[in-house]
């Protein structure tokens, strides 16, 4: 345990003084969000509100694969994930903690991306902040759970940067769908339908645990 | 001395197979092409009806294969013999074949039934994620520096892959509508005189999958060996000094 | 508990029999036995690509011998000898945004250590971090953070020291202060293995001396070595043999 708040603290610490991840993330989250905007030229807001959910979920994808492609290039500058390979931390403790460190740091993109959305497509998204951030919660669990994980293996092959959305998309179908459809009962002002939390919440459970053992073999040599 | 050729479980199953499953996959090819030509055609799909014969069937041969994978990957990645390596890797490279079939024959009895070169009904899409994964699962073994750092990064990849696909199945379900996919052939289901090729071309295509995945762990073995060989490993050989 | 300088061989802190590691088709070690004790130093030396890295990755539990078997004191496996084994390797280790005490106590509570507060300011005072103590790692020079990369292998006190060339590229009064640290670790009994080229180095500082070539040990040194021309002429007659 303390492992995991020592490897969180270290990470948030050092983004907090170069803040270059983050900054990158949020940058690259807006963009598309403009992009977004104008890949729908003249739509009608009816229809532009039933696309806005899947839409606000592709940027928080790109934003996600951004910061995760970056999470383990900190540890490579100086070796240093050799140096954690060696501790006799529990490595699942040690996953734990850097999923925990790039889960805040989405999130805080993520707050700021949705505030960028609503803004460009036209939708109040204060009457369901709440929930929404519970959703937007639950997706980034999932993201963040075989995002770390197969980071973490995407940076010690041949083409790092493309190598993780090669091999995590295919993986984040299940949260995509569940979080694109409970993104929209959100949007509709409806109820979430209990079938999509449930989907996010045992994708999250499974992702979570097969991560937490799969990383004590990513780590060695 | 030449050096003694991996002898473990998986080696042996496969040298044991390798030549019944020939036999055995020449004679059912035989029967089941003449179950497909003998049996009657469907009154509304004509002639690419009989791709039935065909696509589920490939099908069966993919997933097993991708659960081979994972659990050979697993297994691995427990006892680190890489024999178990061996068997996930060929089984990932046999399975992707039948997968690819699965992904080109689809749209062919899409568009003669349906109209449409392709569909997102559930089964469909699930396989071509699974075949997204499998070329995620070969990409990353080809990319990835050591051959066993290849092994372990896959063998993780492989068990996250396979436990996807429940998820997947259950997430498509939820988000689709009604499923454009004839719907669950049972034994009823199917007409009279679609049993036997349709059971003929399950058994067809698992024994080639077992045919191809037992000459594919024996390169795989042969690989191993040479390789061992030329390093000169101490073992079973005497060193040159 | 062995004592002083004068026990060169106490009780085997880790021992290694027919160690062997392949690449694919490359070997870069083909059966290497190798043991250190408390209180011992052992050279380790032998031309690039001899296998000496590969070598002491393994004894740190970072890379798995293809054969062979690794034994360390205690009966601890490769999971628990992590708690003894010190690194110091070509890279630092460091994290660059943090400073000197933050990268410490960082590292500190990955091992679990206890009192790290007084482990850490004993250790920044001991090495002369203390006036950059609260400065970023990125801003440190190499012998800085040469420094401070020791400090951080040794923060846990570890047992087993392994160092990979670690005299490259420092500055003589660092190199001598880097000495003067390797035989306080003797003097603490603890077990050091130093990979270097640096034969006047090993010849002065170590108990024993192995040549390894071409992934084999072409050369061991019964005891202490005489003199840096001696283990030279070593040296130099291995490579010839090999």
């Amino acid at each position: 345990m303390n492992t995991l708040l020592a490897i969180l603290w270290k990470d948030l610490v050092s983004e907090w003084r170069s803040r270059d991840r983050i900054v990158a993330m949020a940058l690259f989250s807006f963009l598309v969000v403009v992009v977004l905007h104008f890949a729908l030229p003249g739509a009608d807001p009816a229809e532009v509100r039933r696309v806005a959910p899947g839409l606000l979920w592709v940027a928080y994808l790109f934003a996600a694969l951004l910061g995760l492609n970056r999470a383990f290039a900190l540890e490579l500058e100086n070796d240093a994930l050799s140096a954690l390979a060696m501790a006799p931390a529990d490595r699942g403790f040690v996953f734990l903690g850097k999923a925990a460190a790039n889960f805040v740091l989405l999130a805080v993109v993520q707050f700021a991306t949705a505030v960028v959305f609503g803004l460009a497509f036209a939708l109040d998204l204060v009457p369901v902040a709440g929930p929404l951030a519970g959703v937007v919660a639950l997706g980034s669990l999932g993201i963040c759970s075989v995002g770390t994980l197969f980071s973490a293996v995407a940076v010690r092959t041949r083409y790092r940067e493309v190598m993780l959305p090669l091999l995590i998309l295919p993986l984040l179908v299940p949260v995509l769908l569940g979080a694109v459809s409970a993104t929209a009962s959100l949007l509709q002002g409806e109820k979430v339908p209990f079938a999509s939390i449930q989907l996010l919440v045992v994708t999250d459970a499974v992702f979570l645990i097969v991560s937490f053992l799969g990383f004590e073999y990513v780590l060695d040599e | 001395m030449p050096a003694p050729l991996p002898n473990s479980a998986v080696d042996r199953a496969a040298n044991a197979l390798r030549l019944p499953t020939g036999i055995l996959l020449a004679v059912l090819t035989g029967a089941w092409l003449a179950a497909v030509a003998r049996a009657p055609l469907d009154s509304v799909q004509g002639i690419i009806q009989k791709i039935l014969y065909v696509h589920p069937p490939l099908a069966f041969a993919a997933y097993a294969g991708f659960a081979l994978t994972a659990i050979g990957g697993a297994l691995f990645l427990w006892r680190g013999d890489e024999a178990w390596d061996r068997l996930a890797r060929a089984s990932a490279e046999v399975g992707v074949l039948f997968c690819t079939l699965v992904i080109v024959t689809g749209p062919i009895w899409a568009k003669g039934t349906w109209g449409r070169w392709w569909s997102w009904d559930l089964r469909l899409t699930i396989t071509l994620l699974l075949w997204f994964v499998y070329l995620a699962y070969l990409l990353l073994r080809s990319f990835t520096e050591g051959s066993e750092r290849a092994a372990r990064f896959a063998a993780v990849y492989g068990i996250a892959g396979l436990a996807v696909i429940p998820l997947n199945y259950f997430a498509l379900d939820m988000a689709a509508g009604r499923s454009m996919h004839p719907e669950n052939l049972q034994q009823g289901s199917l007409g009279a005189g679609m049993g036997w090729p349709f059971a003929l071309g399950a058994l067809v295509c698992l024994v080639a999958f077992a045919q191809l995945l037992a000459r594919r762990i024996e390169i795989e073995a042969l690989r191993s060996a040479l390789e061992e060989r030329v390093a000169g490993a101490p073992t079973g050989l005497e060193r040159s000094s | 508990m062995t004592s002083g300088a004068t026990a060169l061989h106490g009780a085997p802190v880790v021992s290694a029999a027919g160690l062997a590691k392949r690449f694919g088709p490359i070997t870069a070690l083909a059966g290497v036995d190798f043991e250190v004790g408390a209180g011992a130093v052992v050279a380790v030396l032998g031309p690039n690509g001899a296998g000496k890295t590969t070598l002491l990755r393994i004894l740190a539990g970072l890379a798995r011998p293809s054969a062979g078997a690794v034994r360390y004191a205690g009966g601890a496996d490769r999971r628990s000898a992590r708690r003894f084994v010190g690194y110091i390797g070509h890279a630092t280790f460091l994290y660059p945004q943090l400073t000197a005490r933050e990268n410490l106590h960082f590292t500190a509570r990955l091992y679990g250590v206890e009192d790290a507060d007084a482990r850490i300011a004993k250790l920044l005072a001991e090495l002369g971090l203390e006036a950059v103590a609260d400065r970023a790692a990125a801003s440190f020079s190499r012998g800085l953070a040469q420094r401070l990369a020791i400090a951080r292998a040794l923060v846990h006190d570890p047992r087993l020291v392994l160092l990979d060339e670690p005299f490259t590229g420092l500055d003589p009064v660092s190199a001598d202060r880097l000495a003067a640290r390797i035989e306080a670790l003797r003097g603490a009994a603890r077990a050091v293995v130093l990979v270097t080229h640096d034969l006047a180095r090993a010849a002065a500082l170590a108990d024993r001396a192995i040549v390894l070539v071409g992934g084999s040990v072409a050369f061991a040194s019964s005891g202490a070595p005489r003199s840096a021309g001696e283990l030279e002429h070593a040296y130099r007659s291995a490579l010839d043999a090999a």
